[in-house]
């Protein structure tokens, strides 16, 4: 018996939602074996990780705080990627401008934090970071335009350039290096000034750090960047068709090195929130959220507000696994890895199954008059 | 001296290997047209079955056959996904590689101190021990450092010239370099695309894997919790393939250059102390830069090649690389 493929003309929205949860409950029932073969009860362990180690715990504001720390990054690399994505441009350089974006924040920090008032301080960390990863974006957004360079692989190049600059950094004591501590012998990132720290408003023991509502406020102006402007349109019709662009009398040379200028330009924004947040730069800064954020944003469709949404579960996840691993000694975050990339490939079939169907094909032999209507498709 | 020159040698053989493995692999997918960015993930799942195999059966090879089968199964989901299900290539490829570390650490974690030690191994120690080829091994110099290594390496050499002439002559070969040039037409011709891009990026993987298998050997086999072996060479391997121009006769040369900065980073206190003169000022260069140095040196090939392709409009790459074939799109 054979298949071959069909595209659906249209997708029904009930039909799309109903995959997807299945995509999902899937997810959750392998991981729920894989649990179990290590002997860990599957749903106490999946309690305690989507509570996020809140029940019992003496300081709830604490994990909440750990929690928004790694949903601010990984929902504004997600929305910059995103940007990029919609036109096709595969930046997943994430990581590197990430660790440039902090690097150059560090570097603002301990040259002008002690001489410059606190907002000032945050504010030029900012901008310094966001111009110092945009230029990265900048210059592979030109060698694509230009050469048609593959973006792919020199984005990734850049990852790990950056990483070792970094280790670089962190790991030689000298007297120029000045981001590390000088009273210690073994060298270790310095702690920033504290005017180079992110404040926040504390509520209680809880500290909400004015990055939160920053990284809300960037995802709002994202969503209305792409819906309502000009320039949004014109992304979306360069990801669309190029030559259509052109056609249209588009500058497809400045809308993709403005936008990917953009896209990194926020990822070096994260990193800058980042490092002020944690008040010092490390060698695994990133969280490997330049990784994660292509997920991220995939899973979302490129869509602003379900990005929104599934970074904010993909954190949970994140965190909800460290929790969950300090009470089961078999199992780390590591799992949080597998699972992300589970959920992935359950919605990547979702979709499958939600744009093609399967049709059999009526072999040659016994209707020969359908012969050639099962040539139109693949076989499978 | 030469002491130094041929240890220095020897060692860019041995950390080329592992590459060499996986450039040959990632060729092989990618003269088929996709572009599997899952090669560090396809390498540790490899590495970590083909190991715990090879050491519960005692023998290298059903460490090597299995780690070929595991990676093989790597390559099958990616297959599955790209190629069936249409999913696009870099995410299933990064998924792959984000599943394939995770599992690695899962692994090691779940055993914990069950983890199998190399060194009880006896059969497999043996089996991994160096191999004098005949005649050239007495060479001063270079003999010892070319032709006195285990049987994985000389393993690695052979794919390597085998898929070279798989390319070059055999038909099934420039089939599968049609499909990755111009799918439409290879489909146009009768060949069956699904059943070729299957079983080539299977093959592809499979040979990555063994690469993994190799990596944990080199490393005493010890699981460490933070590290995992592949360390990055999945990603080297990725950018070797565009230096090698997608030929796995450059990527012999290719791995030893990228093996040499590996080397360089190890070795360069021994060369500056025994070599003052010359190459003293080697000393003074921090180990990272050597670390980065195949970033960078694939970073300024990857633009100068495609500045070049521009000017001239050649280049090996495969024409249809990342994208996928739906029949009825054409």
């Amino acid at each position: 018996m054979r298949f071959h493929l069909v595209r659906r003309s249209e997708v029904r929205l009930i039909r799309k939602i109903c995959l997807y949860l299945a995509g999902i409950a899937v997810s959750f029932i392998i991981g729920g074996i894989i649990l179990s073969s290590l002997g860990i009860n599957p749903l106490s362990y999946y309690r305690d990780m989507i509570t996020i180690g809140l029940i019992g715990n003496r300081y709830p504001g604490k994990s909440v705080e750990g929690l928004l720390k790694l949903f601010v990054p990984l929902l504004i690399t997600s929305l910059a990627l995103a940007l990029a994505f919609k036109m096709r441009f595969w930046n997943i350089g994430g990581e590197g401008e990430f660790i440039a974006g902090a690097i150059l924040a560090a570097v603002v920090a301990f040259k002008l934090g002690d001489s410059l008032p606190g907002p000032v301080v945050v504010l030029l960390m900012c901008i310094a970071a966001s111009v110092s990863a945009g230029v990265i974006g900048l210059v592979t957004a030109h060698l694509k335009v230009r050469f048609n360079t593959n973006e792919t692989l020199m984005t990734l190049m850049i990852n790990y350039i950056m990483l070792y600059v970094i280790k670089y950094l962190g790991e030689t004591k000298a007297d120029w290096n000045f981001f590390l501590r000088e009273d210690s012998e073994r060298p270790i990132f310095a702690k920033f000034p504290e005017n180079a720290i992110m404040d926040g408003i504390e509520i209680g023991n809880f500290k909400l750090l004015y990055t939160v509502p920053a990284a809300i406020l960037i995802a709002v102006l994202v969503y209305f960047y792409l819906k309502s402007t000009k320039q949004g349109y014109e992304i979306s019709v360069v990801g669309d068709s190029v030559n259509t662009a052109k056609y249209a009398g588009m500058n497809v040379y400045k809308i993709t090195v403005r936008t990917i200028f953009l896209s990194a330009a926020l990822i070096g924004l994260a990193g800058a929130f980042t490092a002020s947040a944690s008040g010092t730069i490390s060698t695994d800064i990133t969280n490997n959220v330049g990784w994660t954020g292509v997920i991220v944003a995939w899973l979302s469709k490129l869509s602003v507000p379900v990005i929104g949404i599934v970074s904010l579960l993909i954190s949970v996840l994140q965190y909800g696994c460290q929790a969950a691993s300090a009470s089961y000694s078999q199992i780390d975050h590591n799992f949080a890895d597998l699972m992300q990339g589970i959920f992935l490939f359950s919605i990547l079939a979702a979709d499958f199954f939600a744009n093609f169907r399967l049709v059999r094909v009526h072999t040659a032999k016994t209707e020969p008059s359908k012969a050639s209507d099962g040539g139109s498709g693949k076989d499978v | 001296m030469f002491e130094v020159i041929t240890l220095f040698l020897f060692n860019i053989v041995i950390y080329s290997i592992p590459l060499l493995f996986a450039t040959s692999g990632e060729i092989m997918v990618e003269k088929s047209g996709s572009l599997n960015l899952g090669v560090e993930g396809t390498m540790a799942v490899g590495a970590v079955a083909g190991y715990l195999i090879g050491c519960r059966c005692d023998s290298l090879l059903a460490g090597v056959l299995v780690s070929f089968i595991a990676s093989a199964l790597v390559g099958s989901i990616f297959c599955l996904f790209t190629i069936t299900l249409q999913a696009n290539q870099n995410v299933t490829g990064l998924t792959i590689t984000t599943i394939g570390v995770a599992v690695y650490f899962f692994i090691g974690n779940a055993l914990g101190p069950k983890w199998p030690a190399m060194r009880e191994c006896e059969r497999l120690v043996n089996s991994i021990s160096a191999i004098e080829i005949p005649g050239l091994s007495k060479i001063p110099v270079i003999g010892k450092a070319f032709f006195s290594h285990n049987i994985l390496v000389y393993l690695a050499v052979i794919i390597a010239v085998v898929i070279w002439l798989y390319f070059g002559k055999t038909t099934c070969g420039l089939r599968l370099r049609a499909i990755g040039e111009n799918p439409g037409a290879a489909d146009a011709l009768g060949i069956n695309i699904v059943r070729y891009k299957y079983l080539h990026i299977m093959a592809g993987s499979g040979i990555m894997g063994i690469g993994g298998l190799y990596m944990g050997l080199n490393m005493g086999g010890t699981f460490e919790g933070s590290n995992c072996w592949i360390n990055g060479y999945g990603w080297i391997a990725i950018a070797l393939v565009i230096f090698a121009d997608w030929s796995t006769a450059k990527a012999i040369f290719g791995t030893f250059v990228f093996g040499f900065f590996n080397t360089l980073r190890v070795y360069n206190m021994p060369l500056a102390t025994t070599f003052p003169k010359t190459l003293g000022w080697l000393s003074g260069i921090p180990a990272q830069f050597f670390s980065a140095l195949p970033f960078i040196v694939t970073l300024i090939v990857l633009i100068v090649s495609s500045i070049r392709s521009r000017r001239h409009g050649s280049s090996n790459a495969p024409t249809a690389i990342g994208l996928n074939y739906y029949r009825e799109d054409r």
